[in-house]
């Protein structure tokens, strides 16, 4: 449909300039022309402006009560016509929504202030309450229609449906519509009036039953069903309105609405003219004042849209608890407590229904003290399910966030208001600040329930007949007009409780005179409260919605940030004692980073959720008219802390996201990560910049780099997920963070690591775990390794000092050579894990090696207290390792890059005697595992090793700076190690080598050199894997590659291999690392420039590229990601 | 000027403020103190209400300048508002519910932390009416924890906490007006001479607004009996 399709080219457009998307992410800062249209008319959010055009409404004269000569030739108004979906309206506010209209003028409806009401005079019709439309003929028109509408018909009886009998009683509601416009947008305007038309038809019975439960209908009844029952008017049918219905002149009142109504229509079918709004002003009828609080606010339609939602609700909810329900039981006796009905069970009983059944339908909201005054109030005049839709209404859009779980609403209406008594009343504002008394502790309660409870009743259901048609600025024209009135005595108050009084001593003297002393008795006739009523929209008729709207947004942010930072501070405080292991200001920023991360995301979704919805209405056309959940009203923004409990759960993905903000090895490293560069971090922190966010709301990671994705941060996901629900609490994330960062010790940080790996929770890790082990270690370390590390020759106790002693630079490339020392020492990882590694059959026991069962007994507790481990080192440790330090195991202590070469050199020179032992244990079909003691002698027998786990890996969180610092402070060599050494992260497709897109520049150029870093990296593991390959080959010529952890069919062979140092197998593999470990030094030599070189010289030497590897790698990749 | 002028004693005014889950008893324990009164169904407080009442010390007179804050949770992000240049504060919680004892420890971190320093805090333990020992004169002696009534959080739990955080502790009933006055006489006591200043009143509130406030707040004759007995002096 043409409507849908141009709502889609607007989103389109809007997606293109990024300042229009914003009212995605900030809908009032910018609201869509359709939010402002529904605000105007009080519609459903269903509805959309599909047309408009210039007409002209033209009301007959009614044949009933007006036959006076005034009236001859009817009322004229120039105006809008409006059609939506479901509804046309017409409207005097010269206000347009069409795509191409201004701002302003779609706003222009917030002007108003006496008399016409926001949406001016006109009418809101469903187009189902239209009977007939005729094309009438006429001279200066191109197009006239004449509209017949259902006035008055809807509550018969059908079999009165013979319509001559309606046309005796005169109530056949007809108007004269002429539309002034092109021949062709009148046309389409007709076109789609007929379409509506069409689709309307189906819901007459819906607006049936709707109107049957008004009021008007029993009061405009016909002669003959003078008996009807009448339809439910609230409590105050039975247990009396509030007031003295004489002094309020309720029976004329009524007689004056009769007409009103006889004469414009009733209910959905009725006319605004300027009486309707004086009528209001006055005060309503009791027994009407429902049902035009319902038709003003608009809840009507909401009604009209899904009438059985109340009773759907409460019976779908039926019996089950909740917090709300907890809360709403404990206030319903304490709810106007005075007023009879709710001394009733009747009455509470409805209190409790309309209450619970909100709470259901918006659980965001929920029950908010202060709601139970405001229903009760409603009950009183009108029925259950008519407050119902009132209450959704309020809180969603009259409103809005007033009863939130954070009252944002509330707090910021009060900053609006304070700031409006500063303009309005600078002197009183000024001695309210010497004074320091603060406004709010007497206003909060006066906005928060409507002044119901602030004045008598009668006064402030006066308030809510105005605050219904023309909106919350009603609140303030209020309270800033009982402030002027009581300025004087104000301004002799000095403290908060003075006053209180003065305000309350006011309240309730509102019935008296205004002017008793006056000689005027006219004007001694007039009550402070009318007197209110007049100073309030005469005198502060410049408070529009406008002005309101413009100083919501302008205090928005600090207000929120108000309530964001209290609920850091109680949420930082509230964290349990492992939160103590970390810096107060780590948890702040721990704090903000993780609900920057569930607010970015839920941004992001709900554009996706948008888009998603905008292509399904496309295609379903327009058949929706499904009830929308009212969480999607104002699109208001998501996941703001400030904004209610959106989410405070964190799962996997927004876990990576989380990460990426703070670790470097935690970016993918894809080519999407420039980003990561350029507009990271910096302004991310506690305020939201939504601005420029949208522009990069559709990269699926927002505005921060892309997160890679590895088994290791599947792994601590999972350790971090203590309940073991799929998702994080910040109590989650502060626990887990506190682990590796809090403690800043070495062995509490290897037993971490040791855990992450150990599956089972058994003590030990097999050999697929050190594969994974080791695999970790590299995506940890390929963007460098951060932290204090010796620069190399190391005499220096690693234990102690080292945390200092940061890398000097000094002549040495930094980073490079770290990083190639340190796939060096990961590589020498794996050999000694594998060396020293348990088989799991300690029956079959050949060798010198300490039974699993042994060593995992002593094994937790002192780590290298058996004596065996101490005489394997030794023996590792060889002749040429000067200190050999057992019981710390502080190993090849010499590392310069050039000893480390000889120790390297040397170990692969040792390793002859103990290589067949390690081969073996490489065979696939010989399980074998480690124990917590042997991974931490194995780490700790290499100096780089220890100083990852000692300082580089719990200080590759930022928690505090984030990584934008963090890159900056190492750039230069983070760049360069991150592409001599960086290892495919195993991101779905990041290692390909593919040409970059040509004509990306510099960014091309750059991609180009990661790439190559990430084929050398590539090759180290093909090599590992090839290693392995060919030793099952070899050894297992029938076993398939990938069925690593076979069955041991052949257990005995092989621990016959292991023993006899000998073997085919055992040779390939002691080759294959050894020249790994050549290639390594070459690269070490090597310039930090030359990564290209460097890998070059691997391909080369390895010299049996089998071009099937690099495939069945990727296939391993995603085995293990679903593992 | 002439409030302080029939009473011989110095007259100083004490911002204090009720904090504590929602339907604790607040509102009930501050109408006890003012009106000496007690009903079962109370208006949930929105925002607060404000509410005053006199103590007599041997030495001077207080006047306590009472803010009775909303319990429900989301009010919580109000409560700066009122706790703002608090000298006092009372804490509530019900004995029969361990959750408002959680909740009351937050709001004494809370204090601690955000209100203005030397504030004098006093948890209190409210309901004691729904225990089934019999409450007697010295409730700091009573042990807690019988078994059979409601009773859920043990006068002793409660009671060290409160030395831990060096809180004034009371177990109180503002059904049976067991205790209550005693509360607000020992934060009377409790307050540094020096935070006090004199009644912010004397100074520049005219008479008429203030025979208002109290006619309001506390009437007649009933209040200064009711103040009399209570504050034990």
């Amino acid at each position: 449909m043409f409507s849908n399709l141009t709502s889609f080219v607007q989103k389109a457009q809007q997606f293109i300039d990024p300042t229009q998307g914003l009212n995605l992410s900030n809908s009032d800062r910018n609201p869509s022309k359709a939010t402002l249209f529904q605000g105007q008319f009080r519609l459903p959010i269903s509805q959309h402006p599909v047309y408009e055009i210039n007409a002209e409404l033209t009301i007959p004269p009614s044949n009933i009560t007006h036959g006076d000569r005034d009236h001859e030739r009817g009322w004229h108004y120039a105006g809008k016509l409006h059609l939506s979906e479901a509804y046309m309206c017409f409207s005097t506010t010269p206000s347009s929504f069409s795509q191409s209209a201004s701002t302003s003028t779609s706003q222009a409806f917030t002007g108003q202030t006496h008399g016409g009401g926001p949406s001016g005079n006109g009418f809101t019709f469903p187009l189902c309450a239209i009977r007939r439309v005729e094309r009438l003929n006429s001279q200066n028109f191109q197009f006239a229609l004449a509209f017949t509408t259902w006035n008055g018909l809807l509550f018969d009886e059908p079999k009165d449906k013979d319509g001559k009998k309606d046309k005796k009683d005169g109530r056949e509601q007809r108007i004269i519509i002429h539309l002034a416009g092109t021949r062709q947008a009148c046309e389409r305007f007709c076109d789609g009036l007929k379409r509506g038309l069409k689709a309307g038809v189906g819901s007459v019975g819906k607006l049936r039953g709707i109107v049957a439960e008004n009021y008007s209908e029993y009061l405009l009844r016909t002669d003959e069903k003078k008996n009807a029952t009448a339809p439910d008017a609230g409590l105050g049918m039975i247990f009396r309105y509030p007031g003295d219905a004489k002094k309020l002149r309720d029976r004329s009142k009524m007689r004056l609405w009769a007409e009103y109504l006889r004469d414009n229509g009733r209910n959905v079918t009725l006319i605004r003219q300027p009486t309707f709004h004086k009528l209001i002003r006055v005060g309503l009828p009791n027994r009407l004042r429902g049902e035009i609080w319902e038709l003003t606010s608009g809840s009507i339609f909401l009604r009209l849209e899904n009438p059985a939602q109340y009773k759907q609700t409460l019976d779908k909810f039926e019996g089950q608890e909740s917090l709300a329900i907890d809360e709403i039981e404990k206030d319903l006796n304490r709810s106007l407590p005075e007023y009879p009905g709710y001394q009733s069970d009747e009455g509470i009983g409805r209190l409790r229904r309309v209450l619970t059944a909100y709470s259901w339908t918006n659980a965001e909201v929920g029950y908010c003290q202060a709601m139970n005054i405001v229903v009760a109030a409603l009950l009183i005049y009108m029925s259950e399910a008519q407050a119902f839709y009132l209450l959704s209404t309020l809180c969603e859009r009259l409103v809005p966030g007033y009863y939130s779980t954070t009252m944002y609403g509330t707090l910021l209406d009060q900053k609006v208001f304070e700031s409006l008594v500063e303009k309005t009343m600078p002197i009183l504002w000024e001695h309210l600040v010497k004074s320091d008394v603060q406004l709010s502790v007497v206003s909060l309660p006066w906005f928060l329930s409507l002044y119901i409870n602030s004045m008598p009743l009668v006064f402030a259901f006066r308030v809510l007949d105005v605050f219904f048609v023309e909106g919350p600025k009603v609140l303030f024209q209020v309270g800033l007009a009982i402030l002027r009135i009581n300025g004087e005595e104000l301004l002799d108050a000095t403290d908060d409780g003075t006053f209180i009084s003065v305000l309350k001593l006011y309240f309730s003297r509102l019935d008296e005179s205004a002017h008793p002393k006056s000689e005027n008795p006219k004007l001694r006739a007039v009550t402070r409260f009318q007197e209110l009523m007049v100073v309030a929209f005469k005198e502060f008729s410049g408070i529009t919605h406008s002005s309101i709207t413009e100083l919501r947004l302008k205090n928005k942010d600090t207000v929120l940030s108000n309530i964001e930072n209290f609920a850091k501070r109680t949420a930082i405080r509230n964290l349990g004692p492992d939160s103590k292991l970390l810096a107060a200001d780590e948890l702040a920023s721990l704090y903000d980073r993780f609900y920057n991360v569930l607010y970015d995301r839920q941004q992001r979704d709900m554009i996706i959720q948008e888009e998603r919805k905008r292509r399904a209405k496309l295609i379903r056309s327009r058949a929706s008219d499904l009830f929308p959940n009212a969480s999607t009203e104002n699109e208001v923004e998501k996941g703001r802390v400030a904004l209610g409990p959106s989410t405070s759960l964190m799962d996997y993905d927004a876990f990576r996201e989380f990460l990426a903000s703070l670790a470097k090895w935690a970016i993918s490293d894809s080519p999407g990560q420039s980003r990561f560069d350029s507009s990271f971090d910096s302004d991310r922190t506690p305020r939201y910049q939504s601005a420029r966010r949208a522009a990069d709301a559709f990269s699926p990671w927002g505005t921060g780099p892309e997160p890679a994705e590895h088994d290791f941060l599947r792994r601590m996901f999972k350790n971090w997920d203590v309940d073991g629900n799929g998702a994080l609490t910040l109590q989650n994330v502060v626990t887990g963070l506190a682990k590796i960062k809090g403690k800043r010790d070495i062995m509490g940080t290897i037993n971490y690591f040791f855990e992450l790996y150990d599956d089972d929770d058994d003590g030990r890790v097999d050999r697929e775990g050190i594969l994974r082990i080791s695999e970790s270690l590299l995506f940890l370390s390929r963007r460098g390794l951060e932290g204090s590390l010796s620069p190399g020759a190391s005499n220096l106790n690693l234990s102690g000092e080292s945390t200092t002693a940061r890398e000097s630079g000094g002549s040495l490339p930094p980073g490079a050579l770290t990083n190639e020392r340190f796939l060096g020492s990961v590589s020498a990882f794996i050999r000694r894990c594998f060396e020293y590694a348990d088989p799991d059959r300690p029956g079959h026991e050949e060798t010198e090696k300490t039974p699993s069962t042994e060593q995992q007994e002593g094994g937790s507790g002192e780590a290298f207290a058996i004596g065996d481990d101490d005489e394997d080192e030794e023996d590792l440790l060889g002749p040429d390792s000067p200190t050999a330090s057992p019981s710390k195991a502080k190993l090849p202590s010499s590392l310069s890059p050039g000893d480390d070469q000889v120790a390297d050199r040397n170990a692969s020179h040792r390793r002859a005697s103990k290589s067949e032992a390690a081969n073996a244990a490489l065979d696939p079909a010989h399980p074998l595992h480690i124990t917590l003691p042997t991974f931490r002698m194995v780490v700790l027998a290499d100096e780089l090793l220890e100083q990852f786990f000692e300082s580089s890996f719990p200080s590759s969180f930022h928690v505090i700076e984030g990584i934008q610092a963090a890159s900056a402070s190492a750039s230069s060599s983070g760049l360069t190690t991150f592409q001599s050494l960086g290892f495919g992260a195993r991101a779905p497709a990041p290692i390909q080598p593919g040409p970059p897109e040509a004509g990306r520049g510099l960014r091309g150029m750059l991609d180009g050199i990661v790439t190559d870093g990430m084929r050398v990296a590539t090759e180290v593991r093909r090599r590992m894997e090839e290693a392995q390959k060919e030793l099952e080959k070899n050894a297992l010529p029938g076993q398939r590659p990938d069925e690593e952890e076979d069955d041991d069919e052949d257990i005995g062979v092989v621990v016959g291999v292991r023993g006899n140092a000998a073997g085919n197998s055992a040779d390939v593999d002691r080759r294959s690392v050894k020249s790994s470990d050549r290639d390594l030094l070459s690269g070490a030599d090597a310039e930090a420039g030359s990564y290209k070189e460097s890998g070059q010289s691997l391909i080369d030497v390895d010299s049996k590229p089998l071009p099937a590897r690099p495939m069945e790698m990727n296939e391993r990749g995603v085995v293990e990601f679903e593992g | 000027m002439s409030d302080s002028a029939n009473a011989p004693k110095p007259s100083s005014s004490v911002k204090l403020v009720l904090l504590g889950e929602a339907a604790v008893g607040k509102s009930s324990l501050v109408l006890r103190f003012v009106n000496n009164d007690f009903q079962e169904n109370k208006e949930p407080t929105i925002g607060a209400a404000f509410l005053t009442q006199k103590c007599n010390l041997p030495s001077r007179t207080i006047k306590f300048e009472i803010w009775d804050t909303a319990g429900q949770e989301r009010f919580a992000s109000l409560a700066p508002m009122y706790y703002r240049n608090a000298q006092a504060a009372l804490v509530v919680y019900d004995l029969t519910k361990p959750t408002s004892l959680v909740k009351a420890k937050h709001w004494v971190a809370e204090l601690q932390r955000q209100a203005s320093p030397g504030i004098v805090i006093a948890l209190v333990g409210n309901k004691l009416d729904l225990t089934t020992e019999a409450p007697t004169a010295d409730v700091d002696g009573t042990d807690g924890d019988d078994s059979g009534d409601a009773r859920k959080i043990s006068t002793e739990e409660a009671k060290t906490y409160a030395e831990e955080e060096s809180l004034l502790f009371f177990e109180t009933s503002a059904k049976t007006g067991h205790n209550v006055t005693e509360v607000f006489t020992a934060i009377a006591n409790a307050i540094p001479e020096t935070s006090l200043k004199t009644t912010r009143g004397t100074g520049g509130a005219n008479a008429t607004s203030r025979a208002g406030d109290e006619q309001r707040v506390n009437l007649g004759g009933n209040r200064d009996a009711g103040a009399k007995d209570s504050c034990a002096c």
